[in-house]
């Protein structure tokens, strides 16, 4: 097992969203304040473990023609399960991310991990898979929520932290976020799904170009 | 092409093959379902509690004397003329809860649907015992974040009040609520602020055809 190489390809050079382009659905969606990205981002992650480690572990006894409807029966049980718990114990994030949570079920990160790692894998490499498959997932969603919130409502950390009258205060889903840009500069575009797209096309464009460029050098070496 | 097709059915066919799917598809969902059995028994009870304290806090927000009012615990049950009556409106009739103010009848919080700009607006429309409106708020909408959104937020419009706020002391008396004429809209947010009024119309109109 190589954790190292297997962390570098979840975060960079197979990055789930930027590289293998999937889970695009929820990544133009949700990706509007910290908070979202943030709950989304950690919900694929333990929906992408646990299932990974569940399809691993059972991957022997699964006969190879229903393996899809397989996959998709344990994901789906997940991604319920997950979603009753948000809704009973985190209200704020079920009310923000509304409907994507099912949704889940259909994000092909999930359902193409399965396929194309744990299905062929051991538990023990199929588990380190999900966390940093779900962590790269994650970290591109913190990306894209921390620059469209910025340009488009002009705040930070919207949903974690807010300035009031007390000062710095925490409220989960609640807080407005912390106002850099007066409220007359922001792009109001860039928070709506047009943006979303404008806004992963030049991550992915930049993840393009520094992958061919550390390739070249490698090449040249 | 033809041999392929044979193979193809030959597998098919074979009995033992197909029990086996069978089987397996049916125990992992029958395992499936009981684990989603013991997370919704956890998890039913602050669900069913936190949709509670939702409506409980949209009937106080469209009440005029929150701190004496309570509400009846169960709703009423719709008669057929009320749910015509909002259908004829334009909206669709939800529960419908008695308001008790100091212990006496004091009108309804209705819960209704509209159709907005990017799907179904619901509300709940606080009406008094002389049939006006004592506020309007939104419980459920998907409207585009940051135009329709504003109306949901009660935003002021161009007069200056609430666009929420406005539909406060208005009844059947003032006729059809209409966009342009009797309602102000938010600049951008026609058609969110349309599916609010037809809302609110369809309250008052279900709750006159209660007789």
């Amino acid at each position: 097992m190589n954790l190292g190489k297997q962390f570098k390809e979840g975060l960079i050079t197979n990055n789930p969203v930027l590289v293998q382009v999937l889970g695009m659905c929820s990544t133009m969606a949700i990706t509007t304040s910290f908070f979202n990205g943030l709950g989304m981002g950690i919900s694929v992650l333990v929906i992408l473990t646990l299932s990974n480690v569940i399809i691993a572990a059972i991957r022997k006894i699964i006969p190879d023609k229903i393996r899809i409807a397989m996959f998709i029966v344990v994901i789906a049980g997940f991604v319920t399960c997950v979603d009753l718990l948000i809704q009973a114990f985190v209200p704020a994030l079920s009310e923000s991310l509304g409907v994507f949570i099912p949704l889940i079920v259909v994000n092909c990160i999930i359902l193409g991990r399965a396929e194309a790692f744990s299905y062929k894998n051991g538990i023990g490499a199929s588990f380190w898979d999900g966390i940093f498959q779900g962590f790269g997932y994650t970290v591109v969603l913190l990306i894209m929520c921390v620059i469209r919130e910025f340009l488009g409502a002009g705040t930070i950390l919207g949903g974690l932290l807010e300035i009031g009258e007390n000062g710095l205060s925490f409220g989960l889903g609640t807080a407005a976020g912390i106002r850099i840009l007066p409220e007359q500069f922001p792009i109001g575009m860039l928070t709506l799904p047009v943006g979303g797209f404008l806004i992963l096309a030049c991550l992915i464009a930049a993840m393009q170009w520094a992958l061919s460029k550390s390739k070249n050098k490698e090449e040249s070496k | 092409m033809s041999n392929e097709v044979k193979t193809k059915e030959k597998v098919d066919m074979d009995p033992k093959y197909i029990i086996t799917l069978t089987v397996t598809l049916f125990i992992t969902c029958v395992i499936v379902a009981g684990l989603l059995g013991l997370v919704n028994g956890v998890t039913a009870g602050p669900i069913a509690e936190i949709n509670q304290q939702k409506t409980q806090e949209a009937m106080l927000a469209v009440v005029a004397d929150p701190d004496n009012t309570t509400f009846s615990e169960s709703p009423l049950e719709n008669t057929q003329a009320m749910t015509d009556a909002a259908s004829s409106a334009g909206g669709t009739l939800g529960d419908i809860y008695e308001v008790q103010v100091n212990g006496e009848a004091g009108g309804y919080a209705v819960t209704v649907s509209a159709s907005g700009s990017q799907g179904t607006i619901e509300m709940m429309v606080g009406v008094d015992a002389s049939g006006a409106v004592t506020g309007v708020s939104v419980i459920n909408h998907s409207e585009t974040s940051g135009i329709g959104t504003k109306v949901v937020g009660n935003e002021p419009t161009a007069s200056g009040v609430g666009v929420l706020d406005q539909f406060v002391g208005k009844s059947a008396a003032d006729g059809t609520l209409t966009v342009g004429t009797n309602v102000d809209a938010i600049t951008g947010a026609t058609v969110s602020t349309r599916g609010i009024t037809t809302g609110v119309n369809a309250a008052l109109a279900a709750v006159g055809a209660m007789g």
